[in-house]
């Protein structure tokens, strides 16, 4: 199974440091907060855009999870799946989205923390997330992006990983990508 | 005020519910005792302790208990309250205490047993009726423990049936889950899932068997795995697993659903074993069972496809996914779930990524899939608050089951028998009229105490 294919690199731990002018650090934060723009305006299709063929979306179940392989995950998902994901959140006959939820990211003390050993560069950032449906919920976490620069200049996601601060807690639903 | 049993009794008809059952905190309060007062409830599987010390806390209804090993190598599931003051002696979670437990608050000890082990200080209680051999200074064993094949169950009642006997027809499915393993063992493994339900816990082993509901509940997840699968130009395992709820009419009334006592249960399985075979994976699972069983009874321990188990009051197996969803009722109108997933020892990694996926995308708080049935659980029990009518129907193909020597089966896969049966079991554990077996257990220990 693709899905668990082990060889996917998950680690957040630069093997080398990067070098990047103010102009490229204020590009990396403007696509943070572009990425999470079109989560807010459930601009589903753009943000799908946004991502390489390979790259996977990861919520871990657990502080300091290892890897996605040997234990259960809140999101582990690859182009099809977070297709799949959009498709059904955008269904008429979604019941749990009636209401939609509805949420505002926010994103903040964004650090460039080096190259990973394919050369994508990692970025950490902390997240603030309120979403409203029936009731208001508080998430929050630490969040990778591992990005691969693209010719035109610009960045694709290759790896997002959330780290919730209460990854391990009982949930009701999360239906949408955080 | 205590509803009278008359009163009980007039909530179950053979056709319908009073909707009360759903609603009345005074009706939950009884269930905890007269249920899960009685019943054997799943504690958790021999796995998640595996050595001396290790525990695992988890509720039998409304009471926090601990399962713990000890040093003996038995399973041993105690209250969780110490008998000073009453404080929990552990936090709410898996851990390992060591050689004994200790009270955080006053620091009383007890062996792995619960029995009492010592006290700072002891002058001070010097004469009083302190003996560490009486039971007010131990911290309470549940009335019984058993295991069945690594499952362990207990019951706070000291009378009723063994846990074999309790389980019936449905001991076979945790047969099966262990049989898929060529060394016939099962453990708990990659982490358990928590959701909580804004619903009464009766509501979710209703929709357990509930086929009428899969093609309605889940249409925009099997269309969106369905339009994904068109696209792609295949169906893989992920979006197969989705695609299955999708399944017309015709396919679920063909299901077989089987009723036994004590309200437990299977239904057939929505996935054909067949195909299993013919997939990698299973090829693969096939060759490890037949090196260990044989070919034949390889072919019958993978060829037994079952889809949801229903054992009342505990919960929830799964055979072919390896799986245990454990349903806790926590409030008249919230249910906590907990879902565990098992390794099955000695079978192919790949059996155990499969279980895995299937966790993730099919029961985990963010899959595509059980966000639509909470939902649906919570209207009911919103739309129940309502003066909007009182009964809840169970009418499907009503009559038309038949009886075997333990239960009942459909003769129609649409059938509501699994919840008359539920509703049969349930009015029978709540007119139970003699005060609970466990308070009458209470009170017999307090007469040997003072005698
Ligand atoms: S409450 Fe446990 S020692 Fe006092
Ligand atoms: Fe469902």
């Amino acid at each position: 199974m693709q899905l668990l294919d082990r060889t996917f690199d998950v680690s957040t731990v630069p093997v080398s440091g990067a070098s990047l002018s103010a102009e490229a650090v204020r590009r990396v934060e403007q696509f943070l907060f572009h990425e999470a723009r079109l989560l807010d305006e459930r601009r589903f299709a753009e943000w799908l855009a946004l991502w390489t063929e390979d790259g996977r979306y990861w919520v871990p179940r657990f502080h300091d999870q290892a890897n996605p392989f040997e234990q259960i995950s809140l999101f582990w998902e690859d182009k099809m799946l977070r297709e799949v994901r959009v498709r059904r959140v955008e269904n008429a006959r979604n019941w749990s989205q009636q209401p939609l939820t509805r949420s505002a990211h926010l994103v903040g003390n964004i650090t460039i923390e080096g190259l990973d050993a394919a050369g994508h560069l990692i970025v950490r950032s902390t997240l603030q997330l309120t979403e409203w449906r029936i009731d208001q919920r508080q998430l929050a976490g630490a969040v990778f992006h591992k990005l691969a620069a693209t010719e035109d200049g610009g960045w694709k996601i290759v790896l997002k990983r959330v780290n919730l601060v209460n990854c391990d807690d009982v949930f009701a639903n999360l239906e949408v990508f955080i | 005020m205590t509803l009278s049993n008359e009163a009980l009794a007039a909530l179950v008809r053979a056709d319908s519910v009073h909707k009360r059952v759903y609603t009345d905190p005074e009706i939950f309060a009884l269930e905890m005792e007269r249920i899960y007062g009685q019943a054997w409830i799943y504690v958790g599987h021999e796995s998640q302790v595996k050595k001396t010390g290790d525990y695992h806390t988890t509720r039998i209804g409304d009471q926090d208990v601990i399962m713990v090993r000890a040093a003996d190598g038995k399973v041993h599931v105690v209250y969780n309250r110490c008998p000073h003051k009453g404080a929990k002696v552990v936090a709410e979670g898996d851990g390992c205490t060591g050689k004994f437990f200790r009270c955080p608050y006053h620091a009383w000890t007890f062996k792995l047993d619960g029995s009492h082990l010592s006290l700072p200080l002891k002058n001070g209680l010097e004469g009083t009726c302190y003996d560490p051999a009486n039971p007010d200074f131990s911290m309470k064993a549940v009335a019984r423990v058993d295991s069945y094949r690594g499952f362990v169950f207990a019951s706070q009642s000291a009378e009723g049936p063994d846990l074999k006997t309790f389980l019936g027809g449905v001991a076979s499915s945790i047969d099966n889950l262990c049989e898929r393993s060529p060394v016939g063992e099962v453990e708990v493994a990659g982490g358990t899932f928590r959701v909580m339900q804004k619903s009464n816990w009766k509501v979710f082993y209703e929709n357990l068997h509930d086929t009428m509901h899969a093609r309605v509940t889940h249409e925009s997840s099997f269309v969106a795995a369905r339009e994904e699968a068109a696209a792609l130009g295949e169906m893989p395992f992920e979006l197969l697993i989705m695609d299955g709820n999708g399944e017309p009419y015709e396919f679920w009334e063909k299901l077989e659903l089987r009723a036994y006592h004590n309200g437990h249960g299977y239904m057939e399985g929505i996935f054909d074993p067949t195909a299993a075979t013919r997939d990698p994976v299973s090829r693969d699972h096939f060759a490890v069972l037949s090196d260990a069983y044989g070919e034949d009874k390889a072919r019958q321990i993978l060829g037994m496809n079952r889809h949801n188990t229903i054992i009342y009051g505990s919960g929830s197996p799964h055979t072919v996914f390896q799986q245990f969803r454990v349903i806790r009722p926590v409030s008249v109108d919230r249910t906590m779930i907990e879902i565990q997933t098992f390794r099955l020892k000695g079978a192919p990694d790949a059996v155990f990524d499969r279980a895995l996926t299937y966790a993730n995308l099919i029961n985990s708080p963010s899959s595509n899939v059980m966000p639509d049935d909470v939902e649906v659980y919570k209207r009911c029990q919103e739309g129940n608050q309502t003066r909007g009518g009182d009964w809840v129907s169970l009418h499907r193909y009503l009559g038309t089951d038949q009886e075997t020597p333990d239960g009942m089966v459909s003769t129609n896969g649409t059938s509501e028998l699994p919840m008359r049966n539920q509703f049969a079991a349930w009015k029978q554990y709540m007119l139970n009229p003699a005060p609970t077996r466990q308070r009458q257990a209470q009170e017999k220990e307090a007469d040997r105490a003072t005698a």
